[in-house]
């Protein structure tokens, strides 16, 4: 009779035994689980093994009764007692296994579904790990919920944008009233405008989120100026797909687009200047005097300034935006709109295509 | 309306003549610390406010070392524009707000420009009647700029 490394121990009440040491790994085991490190796999083989264990212990457990009863002045009912105790614990034994077991396919999932945010924020090209920046560590709850408000509010963003698409690109199509293309028009102007909105609240809680441009797919986050799109780069997107335009349109989409170089020109430049200000507040004093000097909180102060910028920004889209609703008929800028939501869905179907195609192995 | 005789002149030759001569004309051009601009101080009295706001075709009023001032002065120097630009002082700051807003009748932000003599609005202002067009006729009309 081969018994594994099991202990027993002496139960004082009834002069059974009991293998202690079965109960002790149970609980160990619980422990473990809290313990993120421990992969799927491991957990699932302890679990594989426990499980074994425990069947031929129950087994054991019989073992020493059928022993005694060589002896046969033990008197019928302490055997039955013996049985019953050795049911009880066996059938307490299941339920912590089964409770043990399920933690463990809790676990799992979780793990399945940390692995699959880890995978999209990697192919997002987000920097994940280590480091100050990771995750929202050390951020109040405000600033979460502000992000995550956000963030919902983009997907709906997004599909009212999708939505709006659609009954655009049917309406150019189609042969529908001067008036309602018009409406179409403003609910997609409004509907920028309403962005806009979204993303100066956000600049409050978090104005490095806004500039990260973190909702956003890898290839709009290339092109992107200050939070957003640069104004006059979308004019030269948008302006081949609206002709003709008459002379006097082409005259006027000119200077809009002049105009708006010059005003990215000086936010750009204030931008720099606003670099150079908090880099030398930074830095002034001596180095070697530790990292929570008041230079840091001086310069804090002056980073203030980027939710203006962020705000000026997302001032100048929608001025622009307005000025070329202005210049155009409504048909022009119906199409106008249509082309630059088209434009924005190729954007981010090349950051998809990017992120999945096979690349060679660093 | 008085203009000082300084308007006349365009600005690169009128930096060289000034004081300091070629490194403050060098400054000048890379911008400096206020992004530009005949750079003018004032006390925070009624009478310095009043003669820099009357004197000056085109002059922004903003903080110090203001990074939103400098976008200002880019924009207009970019146009072509000579504004006069008046950094305050911290301590300055409340007494030159309130010379201001009584120029205007109501509150004040800095930075604030004035045309011609008038309140013309702080950045948004700027930014918005620049792409609508409105900007360039009303500081030609102000005597800020010639074609």
């Amino acid at each position: 009779m081969d018994f594994p490394s099991t202990q027993f121990v002496p139960s004082r009440a009834m002069g059974t035994y009991e293998p202690i040491h079965q109960i002790g790994m149970w609980g160990e085991n619980f422990k473990s689980i809290s313990n993120p490190n421990i992969s799927a796999s491991v957990i699932v083989d302890v679990a594989n093994k426990l499980e074994n264990e425990s069947e031929t212990t129950s087994h054991e457990m019989l073992v020493p009764s059928s022993k005694h009863d060589q002896e046969a002045s033990k008197p019928f009912d302490k055997i039955q007692r013996r049985l019953a105790q050795n049911r009880e614990a066996a059938r307490k034994s299941r339920l912590r296994k089964k409770a043990y077991v399920q933690q463990l396919e809790n676990s799992r999932l979780k793990l399945i579904q940390l692995e699959q945010e880890l995978e999209r924020s990697r192919q997002q090209g987000l920097y994940v790990g280590g480091g100050l920046e990771a995750g929202h560590l050390g951020i109040s709850g405000a600033v979460n919920s502000g992000i995550a408000a956000f963030e919902m509010g983009y997907e709906r963003w997004m599909e009212e944008q999708n939505k709006q698409i659609c009954e655009l690109r049917s309406a150019l199509n189609a042969q529908i009233s001067e008036i309602e293309l018009r409406i179409l028009v403003e609910s997609g102007m409004s509907h920028y405008f309403e962005l806009f909105r979204m993303k100066s609240s956000v600049a409050k809680a978090d104005v490095f989120y806004v500039m990260s441009g973190k909702w956003k797919t890898s290839a709009e986050r290339f092109f992107a100026w200050i939070g957003g799109f640069r104004p006059s780069e979308l004019l030269k997107v948008l302006v081949p797909q609206i002709d003709p335009l008459t002379d006097q349109q082409i005259l006027d989409v000119c200077n809009l687009k002049q105009s708006c170089q010059q005003a990215e020109d000086a936010l750009s430049q204030g931008m720099e200047k606003l670099r150079e200000t908090v880099s030398a507040t930074l830095a002034s004093g001596q180095m070697g005097q530790g990292t929570y000097v008041p230079q840091v909180a001086m310069a804090m102060e002056k980073l203030e300034a980027l939710v203006c910028f962020v705000n000026q920004a997302d001032h100048l889209r929608q001025e622009t935006l307005q000025q070329m609703s202005y210049i155009l008929t409504t048909r022009q800028a119906a199409r106008g709109l249509l082309a630059l939501g088209e434009y924005i869905h190729r954007l981010q179907a090349l950051s998809n295509l990017w992120a999945n195609h096979p690349r060679e192995p660093a | 309306m008085l203009y000082s005789m300084q308007e006349a002149i365009p600005y690169k030759s009128h930096m060289a003549a000034t004081a300091g001569g070629r490194s403050r004309f060098h400054n000048f051009l890379k911008g400096a610390d206020n992004g530009g601009g005949r750079r003018l101080v004032t006390n925070g009295t009624k009478t310095s406010v009043m003669e820099l706001v009357v004197e000056n075709a085109v002059i922004v009023f903003g903080r110090r070392g203001c990074c939103m001032c400098h976008v200002v002065n880019r924009l207009l120097l970019g146009l072509g524009v000579n504004p006069a630009v008046c950094e305050v002082d911290e301590e300055k700051e409340e007494a030159v707000l309130n010379e201001l807003s009584m120029v205007n009748g109501g509150g004040i932000q800095f930075p604030a420009v004035f045309v011609g003599g008038k309140l013309f609005g702080g950045l948004d202002r700027v930014m918005s009647t620049h792409i609508t067009g409105e900007l360039v006729p009303i500081l030609k009309e102000a005597g800020a700029l010639w074609l």
